[in-house]
């Protein structure tokens, strides 16, 4: 993958763009489903199931941008872009530990 | 009790497709309406407008990175602000006066609201020299503007600048739980000479990641309620997909125009926030 790094690369399509766009059209569409799948059920009276399915698709959505950044970290990773990778992992330190003090 | 899932699903949409134009989180709409209209308590409404924040991110982004209008390699160095700003809020919240904050970054607020006042005629940016950091990291980007019919080349600049205001943003997001987009936009836009559109949909992207951690959080201590949650959010998502479209063939002085009475509003709120238990 050395098209994205390219310094002159203007018009081309860089492949993190694509990748990441993937990812986060397959995160929604997914979350979207679970959503309106444990909606419909609700109001069609099924008061067990409903609430799971719409936390499930809650979580899914809450997952993406956590997975998003691991997924960019990879692709710089990849393409030996130290300094970007360096950037993601920043990222991703500071987000494991707002969970972490969050919480307590 | 359908009829209430069908409110704030319209909710949603409605705050999604704003979101998803302005490059904010749409909080200042769920907020309120969730609290004001439907009486639910504050912390189940941040909570879902929490959650509601990554939607706009997570739906919009899709058709901006399609599009190139979202500049990835910006967003990430300016995450990192985001991201640990963000901690440093949340460790030292119970340390520093809050008011003050309020008023601070009310203030701040305020300038940028009347700085992008005073340029709303400017169609062109004055052409802008990109810094070291710039330059070597390269961030300048391209996109193809629908609106103008043509494509946009620009660079970007004072990136430490940039960097400072988001680890302070972030800040403010962790300290007084507001501040997903309103401050990013103006940072991008005015200070590191950023287009306009660029800038929100940029935004719109890093968003969701400043929301990430403080969501996870909610959903540990049971503040998301999926009843509340769930249609607002599908509202949201939906309501995003359709205002990323729709920001695409807008013109940015058009986005801006709409952009100016909210950064006002959250200005003067903040303001208040500060002053009135004095």
């Amino acid at each position: 993958m050395v098209v994205g790094n390219d310094p002159e690369e203007g018009t081309a399509v860089n492949p993190i763009e694509m990748v990441l766009a993937r990812l986060l059209r397959l995160g929604s569409l997914v979350a979207a489903a679970l959503l309106a799948v444990g909606i419909a059920m609700m109001v069609l009276g099924q008061t067990e199931l409903a609430p799971k399915l719409i936390t499930a698709g809650l979580l899914v959505l809450l997952g993406t941008p956590i997975l998003r950044v691991v997924a960019a970290s990879v692709i710089f990773v990849r393409e030996r872009d130290w300094h970007f990778a360096l950037f993601s992992l920043v990222v991703l330190c500071a987000m494991a530990a707002g969970i972490y003090f969050g919480k307590g | 009790m359908v009829l209430t899932f069908i409110a704030i699903f319209a909710i949603g949409i409605a705050a999604g497709v704003v979101g998803a134009i302005l490059g904010l989180g749409g909080g200042i709409i769920i907020v309120p309406a969730l609290t004001l209209g439907f009486g639910m308590p504050m912390r189940t409404a941040v909570a879902a407008s929490t959650v509601c924040i990554i939607a706009t991110s997570t739906g919009a982004a899709v058709a901006f990175l399609r599009d190139r209008l979202t500049n990835t390699r910006v967003a990430i160095w300016l995450e990192m602000g985001t991201a640990t700003g963000a901690l440093t809020g949340a460790l030292v919240a119970a340390l520093v006066n809050q008011r003050l904050l309020f008023i601070l970054f009310g203030a701040l607020l305020s300038y940028s609201a009347y700085n992008m006042f005073r340029t709303r005629k400017e169609q062109q940016k004055p052409e802008v020299v990109p810094d070291a950091i710039s330059r070597k990291l390269r961030l300048k980007g391209s996109y193809y503007d629908k609106a103008l019919g043509r494509r946009v080349d620009y660079q970007v600049t004072r990136t430490l600048h940039g960097l400072i205001i988001m680890y302070f943003s972030g800040a403010a997001a962790g300290l007084l739980g507001i501040g997903a987009g309103i401050f990013k936009v103006p940072a991008m836009d005015q200070v590191m000479g950023m287009p306009f559109k660029a800038s929100s949909a940029t935004s719109n992207f890093m968003i969701g990641v400043t929301a990430a951690s403080g969501a996870v959080v909610y959903f540990a201590r049971g503040d998301v309620k999926p009843l509340v949650a769930g249609p607002v959010v599908l509202g949201v998502l939906l309501g995003a997909i359709l205002g990323a479209r729709l920001m695409m063939r807008m013109n940015a002085n058009k986005i801006r125009l709409f952009f100016m009475p909210i950064l006002a509003y959250t200005a003067i709120e903040m303001i208040y926030e500060g002053v009135k238990w004095w």
